[in-house]
């Protein structure tokens, strides 16, 4: 088996920019994008933000704009046809997302003869008519410190939170209030959180996150608390320092620019995180937090 | 109801936490701390497995006063009594060392619960080093103190450093050397490392 390269990812990358050029009025979803590139749908819309430097979003939200800023100064359509034409529902929504964009309402933008264009890191733009080929990926360069590390599965007890990232707090708050009254806790119990959907592109109140910790055999589950079975196998882990909110940066990093130059590809399970010390005693920025990404393995025939 | 805020014993006691690295004095309040002792090299299956047992009986002692409604607290840094630190004589053999390793506790712990926490433990097929746990009254008084940054192993240094500034106070050091440890060792570099070393003083006699 041919190991993957990074211009492997590129390509398949660039299909995903190519079509969502192609079908701009198309709904567009993560799960049909993510097929249409090979990739797992866990790890899809990470691989993509940290190759193109947007998220799927920006970059849809970016293009449409810039298809509209081409039919305002070419065309006579009306502001509002344009703004509808581009996914917006109101006036209002699309002058502050263009203003925001190009620096100018719509209307200004309108006797303005050479369009004020941001650059981007990725290099591509609106172009009617052209396929897209070719766009820059972003690339740490070698400050990033991943480790490959062989992981034996893992039991944990977990409680599962449905709703917005930041207050996954209140569950943590009563999964280790309950595990520790019953002495589950330790020196060697290690904290993990499994978000099975980006806090960047699953609405809030559907994100689906379990707070888990680390158990023997002997664990029985009761009350709302259930028992899985972390996957073992290679992950690539990566330490972020600083905020949880800060979090995300940190998986794009690892996803789209690690993971592209390692001549790997992603499983279809998960990432996890493993909390490294106490939010409640710890300054934001110190705070530790060990990002796993599953690794599929490598070269057996088995796989081919 | 609005609960009572959480105790930071930190916060509550922070003068007692100050520490550069120029040695200073601070005054040092009776304190309560769950603790075990042992001997051994740190780092060594004792050292280790001890430091297991004191978290496992810190953390169901917390949890179960919170389960239960009780005042919520947060459980502190790990510190370390090291007596042969303060003896003239070297220890180049650390298997021999001896060490009590500690968890600053809030005063209205009861030894009640310390008890039935270490009965859960128990109860949960943990080792039975957790019956070694003790609650346990320290107070250190009048003490020189400051922020050591660098391995353990370099701790020597900064404590010269102290030992001759107390004694251009008129003081000397006596009873036993406590580490603060504020870093994870397991994760900070070992030049990165930081702890507060404290040791207590007293009056040299004219």
């Amino acid at each position: 088996m041919r190991a993957i390269t990074l211009q492997d990812y590129k390509r398949r990358i660039g299909q995903v920019l190519a079509h969502i050029q192609e079908h701009l009025d198309g709904p567009l979803a993560l799960d049909e994008l993510a097929a249409l590139a090979c990739f797992s749908r866990y790890h899809f819309h990470r691989i993509f933000k940290g190759m193109v430097g947007e998220s799927v979003k920006e970059y849809v939200r970016r293009l449409r704009l810039e298809r509209a800023a081409g039919q305002l100064r070419r065309g006579s359509a009306s502001v509002i046809e344009i703004a509808l034409d581009a996914g917006y529902e109101s006036h209002e929504a699309f002058t502050r997302s263009f203003k925001a964009c190009f620096g100018a309402a719509p209307s200004q933008f309108r006797s303005i003869r050479r369009a004020q264009v941001d650059a981007v890191s990725s290099g591509v733009h609106y172009r009617p008519g052209k396929t897209i080929r070719h766009f820059k990926t972003l690339h740490r360069g070698g400050s990033m410190n991943v480790k490959i590390q062989q992981l034996k599965p893992m039991r944990v007890a977990f409680l599962r939170h449905v709703g917005p990232y930041g207050e996954v707090g209140a569950t943590w708050d009563r999964l280790l209030t309950i595990m520790g009254k019953d002495g589950y806790l330790g020196g060697n119990t290690m904290l993990l959180g499994i978000c099975h959907d980006d806090p960047e592109v699953t609405p809030p109140s559907k994100i689906r996150y379990d707070a888990c910790v680390t158990v023997g055999d002997d664990f029985v589950p009761s009350g709302d608390i259930q028992v899985q079975t972390v996957s073992g196998g290679e992950y690539a882990m990566i330490t972020h320092t600083g905020p949880y909110s800060n979090l995300g940066r940190t998986y794009a990093e690892l996803l789209g620019q690690w993971v592209p130059r390692s001549g790997r590809e992603l499983r279809d399970v998960p990432c996890f995180e493993v909390y490294l010390n106490d939010p409640q005693s710890t300054a934001p920025e110190d705070l530790l937090t060990d990002i796993y990404a599953p690794l599929q393995g490598q070269g057996r025939a088995t796989r081919g | 109801m609005k609960t009572a805020e959480k105790v930071d014993l930190y916060r509550e006691f922070s003068k007692e936490y100050a520490a550069s690295r120029n040695p200073a004095l601070v005054k040092v309040g009776p304190a309560t701390y769950l603790s075990i002792s042992g001997q051994g090299a740190p780092g060594s299956a004792a050292f280790t497995e001890a430091i297991g047992a004191l978290y496992g009986v810190a953390f169901t002692v917390k949890m179960t006063r919170k389960f239960a409604g009780k005042r919520d607290y947060a459980v502190s840094k790990l510190e370390g009594l090291w007596p042969d630190f303060s003896s003239p004589i070297a220890m180049p053999d650390k298997s021999q060392w001896r060490w009590q390793i500690m968890i600053r506790t809030p005063r209205f712990v009861t030894q009640k619960e310390v008890a039935q926490a270490i009965a859960v433990q128990l109860k949960r097929g943990k080792s039975a080093e957790v019956q070694r746990v003790r609650l346990e009254p320290l107070e250190e008084g009048l003490c020189v103190q400051a922020l050591h940054v660098g391995p353990y192993d370099n701790e020597g240094t900064t404590m010269a450093a102290m030992k001759s500034f107390a004694e251009s106070e008129g003081l000397k050091l006596r009873g036993v050397h406590h580490d603060i440890y504020l870093s994870d060792p397991r994760r900070v570099a070992p030049a990165k490392l930081k702890t507060i070393l404290r040791h207590p003083v007293e009056r040299i006699a004219k």
